[in-house]
């Protein structure tokens, strides 16, 4: 991992009104690492995620991508800057199908293909990575959880992001289809690209990030590695209460 | 002059809370845009002309009737048809309500004829005098039955059961469905009281305009500016809304000319859409 | 190389071969080519009018069908088109050529100002700002007497020639601009504005995080759709020599216009010329016999058409007539 992080978050806050979604939130993420995002529900985590890649605008703070400040850039500005992003519920290109919502993915973006075979031939290599094969004719609305899943994971890779985020990309699945989708995300980050990834199954998540961030009531209550968090009292407490946290302290 | 323009804005204003606030429930609540409210309130004009002209009944007292009348219109119109495209693109439900608009008109053309109708009760054209000021006695009747309109329509929603199905159907389809409010049955009422409201709007401007089958176009443009200023399905809105409206074009006609009108409407309505679409009373329903 | 959005097209390629297709295609044109020729007045009028309703159509099209964009004041380019050659031929005496050159330019600029305020807006509001627009325009027009002749309207000078010769050369220019101007839709939907349109219409956010500048596209599609939109309106005011605010910037054409979209198919190419000589047929056959019942007929075919055609006559044809059908897409669009 390199020293220098390839996306800075300084002071980053969205407030709606006087709520605040997310409060002074202070992030790094390095080359190639899967960075998780945790926290319970509404603390911020999609908000943080939708003003890095611009669907949201910044209320306060700056956010850099390699050294270029892209708080406020529109999102079609991001993307192409190398940074691609999936929805908490997915928004595929509905009427069409699933190799013609990866098509649309290659033809667009800082690496669109300028040949419409070649963008075809990259979509359905792309949905071979992400294991749907077979059904690159099907409709998209007749695909099932986990494969929409994996088309919208499908779509942001066939652009070869440099940063993907991800947002509860295991929201609905089974068990098995957990754990496929974990080692995919793992080949992607293998293959080189950075992840930020927001999750709520814990065993999913602790299992394949390198370091974690907790957001609690739009704030960053903790970071550090999955072994650091999992001990963490006031993660713990975020969670499950604070009497379920003293009373771990006195085991 | 000034002066005067505010009252005038006001008095002109409470025609357009009329012409508004059924417009404003229907796209709130159903999220139609209703092309063919126009032709409600001009059935509803036909209807107090008629009554008028052959029983000599007075404007003011057929708007219950006019009412009555387009509940049972607006009623059918969206339990046999509208509740049958409802869930299709923009273009088609527009569309489909224009259909339904000329189709209204055509009818209305043929029982009634283009003849230019208007209504005229004894007492047109005279009107209190306070100092400067004149407010002619039907400008203010009409303010007095928008007020009193717009106050039964609240009590309506907030206090009948009928009402309260209807502001959980707007609010949330699927959870008011799932509680098992019957959501075909609520919207064709909605509609019935969308256009009921449309109705007395009708009763109310026949002795200010001249009725033909084709003034529902017009009427429909104006409850949209009143429904977007006011923010949609809300009873206070449409108040607002109304108003603003009516003061915006006797100010704006002081310092241009009044064939602008249409062109001060729109600046008015584009300026709200893109800086604060959710209207100036600012809340989405309720 | 085939293209994209295969699935889901309502294309008469679908049901006919392809071969039989093109070559029905080509007999067509040359018979549009030669048609002239062989017919009178009346039918050269009539498919000249045709063809007129197909380029509005297609104008149309790019920004509604295409984009999902219901631009219901779409007449507004129409009406800036012909007051432009109007006004030029009239008061500056520019003859018909520059001018409708100019009006092109018009629809263009007119497109651009108009997108970048209005295409921030989303659907409904939309659709209805739009026709804000075009009847704020209307009026300004009606006001402005003294350069456009108000609501009493505008004569142009007329073309030089005998009438049967002006009409047969009409039909020439307007069967050109449909040439052009369907020919740069096919052109443009095999290209990545076409997909980057079906995409913004498909799912806008989507598109957006996905790297597609969705505002210049759009501003871009409504342009493109306006110049066809404004040269139509160009030529159609030198050909009836008389133009007047209501007639050009009315919102029942547009209505019109999506009933042509409903009937052939929007989002596709040819769809707009289907429609329109499915429409403007009907229309000649029933309506003219019946003209004060013409609104009400209209009303009523709009609705049947909406009931039970929604996708557009090609799709329906292609998927059968069948109870069933018709009644899975009521169920899809019923509450």
């Amino acid at each position: 991992m390199n020293k220098e992080p390839i996306l800075t978050g300084q002071h980053v806050s969205k407030y709606f009104g006087a709520l605040r979604a997310v409060d002074n939130v202070d992030v790094e993420v390095y080359a190639g690492e899967i960075l998780g995002i945790i926290g319970p529900n509404g603390a911020g985590k999609t908000t943080l995620l939708s003003m890095i890649n611009g669907t949201l605008p910044i209320t306060k703070g700056k956010i850099f991508f390699r050294g270029q400040e892209i708080s406020g850039m529109r999102p079609y500005r991001i993307a192409e800057l190398g940074i691609s992003r999936t929805f908490q519920i997915v928004k595929p290109f509905p009427g069409m199908t699933a190799l013609e919502n990866v098509t649309l993915g290659a033809l667009f973006g800082r690496n669109r293909e300028r040949d419409m075979s070649r963008a075809m031939e990259r979509a359905a290599e792309t949905l071979k990575r992400v294991r749907i094969e077979g059904k690159e004719y099907v409709l998209v609305e007749k695909l099932n959880v986990s494969e929409r899943k994996r088309l919208e994971l499908a779509r942001a890779l066939t652009q070869n992001p440099d940063l993907l985020l991800l947002d509860e990309v295991m929201a609905g699945l089974n068990t098995r289809e957990i754990e496929d989708i974990m080692a995919l995300i793992q080949e992607v980050n293998r293959a080189g690209t950075t992840l930020m990834v927001i999750e709520h199954v814990m065993k999913a998540i602790m299992g394949i990030s390198s370091r974690i961030v907790v957001l609690h009531h739009g704030q960053k209550i903790a970071e550090g590695t999955p072994a650091e968090i999992s001990e963490n009292r006031q993660v713990i407490s975020a969670y499950l209460g604070e009497k379920y946290s003293r009373g771990m302290q006195e085991t | 002059m000034f002066s005067q323009a505010i009252i005038n804005g006001i008095l002109f204003g409470a025609v357009y809370v009329c012409i508004g606030i059924g417009f404003s429930l229907a796209w709130g609540v159903m999220n139609i845009i209703n092309l063919a409210h126009g032709s409600f309130i001009m059935l509803g004009a036909y209807v107090t002309y008629s009554l008028f002209t052959h029983l000599r009944i007075d404007p003011f007292l057929t708007t219950p009737i006019s009412m009555f009348v387009l509940y049972f219109i607006g009623y059918a119109s969206q339990k046999y048809l509208l509740n049958y495209v409802i869930r299709s693109s923009i273009f088609i439900t527009l569309t489909f309500t224009f259909g339904l608009q000329i189709l209204i008109s055509n009818i209305a053309l043929l029982i009634w004829t283009a003849d230019y109708k208007s209504v005229a009760p004894s007492y047109a054209g005279e009107g209190l005098v306070i100092g400067d000021w004149v407010i002619p006695y039907i400008r203010l009747g009409i303010f007095i039955i928008a007020l009193i309109l717009t106050g039964l329509f609240y009590l309506l929603i907030v206090k009948t059961k009928t009402g309260k199905a209807i502001t959980a159907t707007a609010l949330n389809l699927e959870g008011a469905r799932t509680v098992g409010v019957d959501v075909a049955e609520i919207y064709a009422r909605t509609m019935g009281i969308s256009a009921a409201l449309g109705g007395a709007a009708g009763a109310l401007i026949t002795p200010i305009m001249t009725i033909t089958p084709f003034i529902g176009g017009p009427l429909v443009g104006k409850a949209f500016v009143v429904a977007i200023l006011g923010g949609l399905g809300s009873t206070m809105g449409a108040l607002v809304g109304g108003m603003v409206l009516g003061l915006a074009e006797q100010i704006g006609s002081l310092l241009l000319p009044s064939a602008y009108q249409e062109a001060i409407g729109f600046i008015v309505l584009v300026l709200v859409l893109v800086f604060r679409p959710q209207g100036i009373v600012g809340k989405q329903f309720y | 190389m085939r293209g994209l959005f295969s699935s889901g097209v309502q294309s008469v390629m679908v049901i006919l071969n392809r071969k039989v297709y093109t070559t029905l295609f080509i007999a067509a044109f040359l018979a549009f080519a030669v048609f002239p020729y062989i017919a009178s007045g009346f039918w050269i009028r009539l498919v000249t009018l045709i063809f007129l309703s197909a380029i509005l159509a297609q104008g149309l099209n790019i920004i509604a069908g295409f984009t999902g964009y219901a631009a219901f004041g779409n007449m507004i380019f129409f009406g800036m088109g012909g007051y432009t050659v109007g006004v030029l031929m009239t008061k500056v005496q520019v003859s018909f050529l520059p001018s409708l050159f100019v009006s092109g330019i018009v629809g263009i600029v007119t497109g651009i100002l108009l997108g970048m305020l209005l295409l921030r807006l989303k659907g409904h509001y939309f659709a209805l700002a739009s026709l804000g627009a075009a009847e704020a325009m209307r009026q300004i027009l009606d006001n402005l007497t003294g350069l456009t002749g108000g609501a009493m309207g505008l004569t142009l000078p007329q073309m030089a020639g005998k009438p049967a010769q002006v009409n047969t050369n009409f039909y020439y220019i307007m069967f050109s601009l449909l040439v052009l101007s369907f020919a740069a839709t096919y052109w443009m939907s095999r290209r990545r504005l076409g997909y980057a349109l079906k995409a913004i219409k498909a799912n806008e956010e989507s598109a957006d995080v996905m790297g597609i500048n969705t505002t210049l596209y759009k501003i871009v599609a409504w342009s493109i759709g306006g110049l066809y939109t404004a040269l139509a309106g160009g030529i159609y005011a030198y050909w009836f020599t008389f133009i007047e605010p209501a007639t050009m910037f009315d919102v029942v054409v547009v209505v019109k216009l999506f009933v042509i979209l409903l009937l052939g198919g929007s989002g596709t190419v040819m769809g707009p010329l289907y429609g329109a000589f499915i429409f403007e047929g009907i229309s000649e056959i029933v309506w003219s016999r019946f003209l004060h019942l013409h609104l009400g007929i209209l009303g009523i075919l709009i609705i049947l058409i909406i009931f039970f055609i929604p996708n557009g006559l090609i799709d329906t044809v292609r998927r059968g007539f069948s109870l069933k059908n018709i009644r899975d897409t009521i169920r899809e669009q019923r509450v």
